[in-house]
């Protein structure tokens, strides 16, 4: 994907930013459940607090790499607080160059010889 | 918030109360629920500290967030701000500059007046140091010094004094340096140092041993004296220099402290002193020429100490009634040592502190001003951002950075003010205080003048902005800025500009008494024809010359070598001359006496006359200009005085005041109770000596071949003098080359400096009130215009319904006027009180001088009337067709 300065313009990103993106790449959600699955993914190495999350969200609310969903659960489903949260089509392509530049960046490092391929399982 | 909710819930809202306004409008909710969620899960988790641990990464996640939040909102702000500053450049920097000026004057002043007459002395317990002080009230003589049995008695009798110490200063020649060279030098007791809690930065202070009659000589440098001339060399302890034909050994080096009561380059203990350690001096208790410092015991008042002082005083008054004649009024007192040292300074500076604060006051009602008057065109920006969803708490948010950025430039370049005009300052305060030296910017005043400009731009600012904004709908409709609000904004700018008004008055009126006064004292006759006349301060080493003979045939030697120069008219030598500075900033008190007339008794309780004397030669008179009245000038016959009658001329002043109504040649005075006799044998005129201020006193010019005191030679020169100094110093060199020559100056330039004081008085109020002047012109031009510019409807219709335009402009005229000269009236109202705080600064002018008001008034309201003209013009020349067509 050809890279533009706007999308360059992102990187690289926060560790929390790239997770929450990284979260919405699979569909839209809601704070809670962006904020379980980036715990579960990571095997809760990367532990966001509430703070934290609304931070970012606003961060990338404002900046357009996230935006609001108009879609709402049925109500029983749902507290009626919650709002879902969708990737941007720029949100993608940011979250996309952000995985190539630390692709290229763990190429670098073995090429160094820094550490080798892990096997696969 | 509701009480009954869990107590883990309330804490979580507080803590969201850190993010700003807008976020929480966002996202409290949402917040809240996933927190809740969160706690759930950790409860079902089953643990306490599961629970803590999430209360801990929420508190640390909130903590981070909202800084950065807020820091977002704050740059987004700022470019906005800087933005809007930008587009209103010419609002901009008139605000900017005008609180610069007031702040930086502010700052300037007000770290002055507390460096000098607020802080406490830079010395431990400074409050506890006190001043001594015995007076001759009837005779005049506020302070006459202290003789060394006088201050062995205070030293012993007191009973409130942790310690006493004396101190003069001498200036000596200091030989094996380079050059001879005048060191001024202060001669203390041993514990001087130690009772204003001063150790040496280099070796030792003084000992007790040091102090005792054969000790060795030794030294204490100052500071500035061990930079400057010695290159700050850390092996000068343990050198010898040679004074006063004694091998002196310095023992330390002081560290850079105030000195007071005067700046001195060494300091050595009272034995080094060949004056003050001989018998004469010891034993005589009139032989008054010290001050005395003391310090007050831990846990008493200076009040306590006073009086303790005064009781000694009245004690040797009754055991020595000769030394303490009855009828001069004698007593003893003690004031604090700050106190003393700051009190020449104290007038002009609550003088200049006042209108520095008027300069600020002016400065934040022109500020509040245009900022009213910006944001009255700023409503409907204001009200389509309101209407475009931006919430009340963000614009305050936004017209507060906008306060704050104005105020933060006025502030900056304020400070920048501050330093350029400090120097300046201190160079002046110099003149009227030692503790001029102690002068820095004051973080504190500095604080404070940016908080009062800051609340100025908040207050008219952003409350008058909210307040006009209530009605949104308004603001949207094109043209119809709120009548209502309008009005009041115009009423709170009228008033805003009549308090410019009346300060700009009253420092205008500050400028013009002292400008008058100083034009007063350049216009008084000094009583010498100062042109082409060069001054020389001159330091014989008086350890060769011990008789009157020698000094005699050395003064004689001395002008006829110069006498011999080419370019010199006449010369003389004399122990002082006109306008000498430390003559000026002493007064005529230092240099007087008291003497007796032949042939009169005093009454009981009448003070003795007393009268100024200078020690001249013949040519004196001569080379100075200064006229015979009667009698005869000093002639070569008024030689020593074992072989000639002793001879005195006297001024007209001494005529007039001690011999009104007979003729005083030929009369005799005694100056030591009828030892020797001088007789009057001629008047001459009157001198200003002490400052073109100063009416001259009664003053006695004796031969300096009967009392030679040769310090400083005085010569007349044919062509301008003051390339002559070089020539000069040589032919003094050839009589003696161990004479020090220290200040050259001309005559004139030592009149010039005399007034340097109100001329920078007059100066400092002649800006600050020129800048008041044009800050109040163009606020009442800026108010015409906006006035104008709001009634162009109405004005259009009066005339389309016939009004002329002369009466519209006259109408427009006399609303300027009337605020002008209502600000006027409250400005003469206000000066008329304030008359006693410039009374002492003035020279021949009254405070409440009928021109300077009348030519003050008439100047502010002329200025008023030019600055509502243009208005007032485009006013009557309004077309009512396209004035009435624009609604």
């Amino acid at each position: 994907m050809p890279k533009n300065n706007e999308t360059e313009s992102f990187l690289p990103l926060t560790p929390a930013m790239f997770h929450i993106l990284l979260a919405l790449a699979d569909g839209e959600k809601h704070g809670y459940a962006i904020l379980k699955e980036v715990a579960r993914r990571t095997d809760d190495k990367v532990k966001l607090s509430v703070g934290t999350l609304y931070g970012n969200l606003a961060r990338l609310e404002a900046d357009g790499l996230i935006a609001e969903s108009s879609r709402r659960p049925e109500i029983v489903l749902d507290d009626e607080r919650r709002r879902y949260y969708l990737l941007t089509a720029l949100g993608r392509e940011v979250a996309v160059a952000e995985a190539q530049r630390m692709e290229e960046a763990l190429a670098q490092a073995r090429a160094k010889k820094l550490f080798r391929k892990p096997k696969l399982a | 918030m509701p009480q009954n909710l869990p107590f883990s819930q309330r804490l979580f809202r507080t803590l969201v109360r850190l993010l700003p306004f807008d976020f929480r409008t966002n996202y409290e909710g949402e917040m809240e629920a996933v927190f809740h969620a969160q706690r759930r899960e950790a409860e079902q988790r089953g643990g306490f500290f599961d629970a803590l641990r999430l209360w801990k990464e929420t508190v640390t996640g909130i903590f981070t967030t909202a800084p950065r939040e807020h820091w977002q909102i704050l740059r987004s702000d700022c470019s906005y701000a800087f933005r809007m500053m930008h587009r209103n450049l010419g609002f901009t920097l008139i605000a900017v500059l005008t609180l610069a000026l007031g702040i930086g004057a502010n700052t300037a002043i007000f770290s002055v007046v507390h460096s000098v007459v607020f802080r406490e002395l830079p010395y431990p317990d400074g409050h506890q140091l006190i001043y001594l002080r015995q007076q001759e009230k009837n005779i005049g003589q506020q302070d006459i010094g202290f003789s060394v049995p006088e201050i062995m008695d205070y030293r012993a009798q007191n009973r409130t004094l942790a310690g006493l110490v004396e101190y003069h200063n001498m200036s000596f020649t200091l030989f094996g340096h380079g050059d001879p060279e005048r060191v001024q030098t202060g001669v203390v007791s041993s514990n001087f140092f130690d009772l204003f809690g001063v150790s040496p930065l280099l070796g030792r202070a003084f000992l007790p041993d040091d102090e005792k009659p054969d000790a060795p000589p030794v030294f204490v440098l100052s500071y500035e004296y061990w930079k400057n001339n010695f290159g700050s060399d850390p092996n000068i302890v343990g050198k010898t220099f040679e004074m006063n034909d004694k091998v002196h050994t310095v023992v330390g080096v002081l560290p850079p402290v105030p000195q007071y009561p005067d700046e001195n380059d060494v300091y050595m203990p009272t034995s080094a002193c060949p004056f003050r350690s001989n018998k004469m001096h010891i034993e005589g208790r009139d032989m008054r020429m010290m001050e005395v410092f003391a310090r007050v015991k831990p846990g008493l008042t200076v009040q306590q100490a006073s009086a303790d002082i005064s009781a000694i005083g009245a004690g040797l008054q009754a055991a020595y009634p000769k030394f303490y004649p009855e009828n001069v009024g004698f007593s003893a007192a003690a004031t604090p040592l700050r106190h003393e040292l700051t009190k020449d300074a104290r007038p002009t500076l609550f003088v200049l502190l006042a209108c520095a604060a008027f300069v600020l006051l002016i400065a934040c009602a022109n500020v509040a001003n245009l900022t009213l008057s910006r944001m009255a065109r700023r409503e409907r920006e204001l009200a389509v951002r309101t209407a475009l969803g931006a919430g009340r708490s963000r614009l305050l948010r936004q017209l507060l950075t906008e306060s704050f950025l104005i105020a933060g430039a006025g502030g900056a370049l304020g400070l920048l003010l501050t330093y350029g005009t400090l120097e300046l300052l201190t160079d002046f305060v110099a003149r009227l205080t030692p503790r001029a030296r102690e002068i820095h910017i004051d973080s504190t005043v500095l604080l404070f003048t940016l908080l009062a400009a800051l609340a100025t731009t908040l207050v008219f600012g952003t409350l008058s902005a909210l307040f006009s904004r209530a009605n949104v709908a308004n603001g949207l409709k094109e043209g119809s800025a709120g009548a209502g609000t309008g009005r009041q904004q115009n009423r709170l700018r009228s008033v805003l500009i009549v308090c410019q008004v009346a300060f700009s008055f009253l420092l205008l009126i500050g400028a013009g008494l002292m400008l008058r006064s100083l034009y007063n004292l350049q216009q008084v006759n000094a009583g010498i024809a100062a042109q082409r006349v060069l001054v020389l301060r001159t330091n014989f080493n008086w350890t060769k010359y011990t008789e009157d003979a020698q000094t005699e045939a050395a003064v004689q030697k001395l002008l006829d070598r110069v006498q011999s120069e080419p370019g010199v008219l006449s010369a003389a030598i004399s122990s002082r001359y006109p306008f000498e500075p430390e003559m000026i900033s002493a007064g005529p008190a230092a240099a007087s006496f008291s003497f007796q007339i032949e042939g009169r008794t005093l009454a009981p309780g009448q003070a003795p006359p007393v009268s100024t004397y200078t020690s001249v030669s013949t040519d004196y008179f001569k080379t100075l200009g200064i006229p015979l009245k009667a009698g005869r000038l000093i002639a070569d016959t008024d030689s020593d005085k074992l072989k000639a009658p002793l001879a005195v001329l006297i001024n007209e002043t001494a005529k007039k005041l001690l011999w009104p109504n007979e003729d005083p040649l030929g009369k005799r005075v005694s100056p030591d109770g009828g030892q020797h006799w001088a007789t009057v044998v001629g008047i001459v005129g009157d001198v200003r000596e002490f400052g073109l201020d100063h009416a001259p006193s009664p003053e006695f010019y004796v031969p300096q071949m009967q009392a030679p005191q040769p310090a400083a030679l005085v010569v007349r020169t044919a062509a301008e003098p003051a390339g002559m100094g070089k020539a000069l110093t040589r032919a003094i060199h050839d009589v003696d080359p161990q004479t020090a020559v220290n200040r050259i100056l001309t005559l004139e330039q030592a009149r010039y400096r005399s007034l340097s004081s109100p001329r920078v008085i007059a100066s400092l109020l002649g800006v600050f009130a020129g800048l008041a002047l044009v800050i109040a012109t163009a606020g009442i031009g800026g108010i015409m215009a906006l006035m104008v510019s709001q009634r162009v409807r109405e004005i259009g219709i009066r005339i389309a319904l016939g009004a002329r335009p002369v009466r519209i402009l006259q109408m427009i005229l006399g609303q300027g006027f009337a605020m002008a000269a209502l600000g006027v009236a409250l400005g003469i109202a206000g000066a008329v009180a304030l008359t006693g705080l410039v009374k002492s600064l003035l020279f021949e002018v009254a405070p409440n001088d009928v021109w300077t008001f009348s030519a003050v008034g008439f100047m502010l309201l002329a200025a008023a009337a030019l600055a509502s003209y243009l208005p007032a013009r485009r006013a009557a020349s309004i077309d009512p067709n396209v004035a009435l067509r624009a609604e």
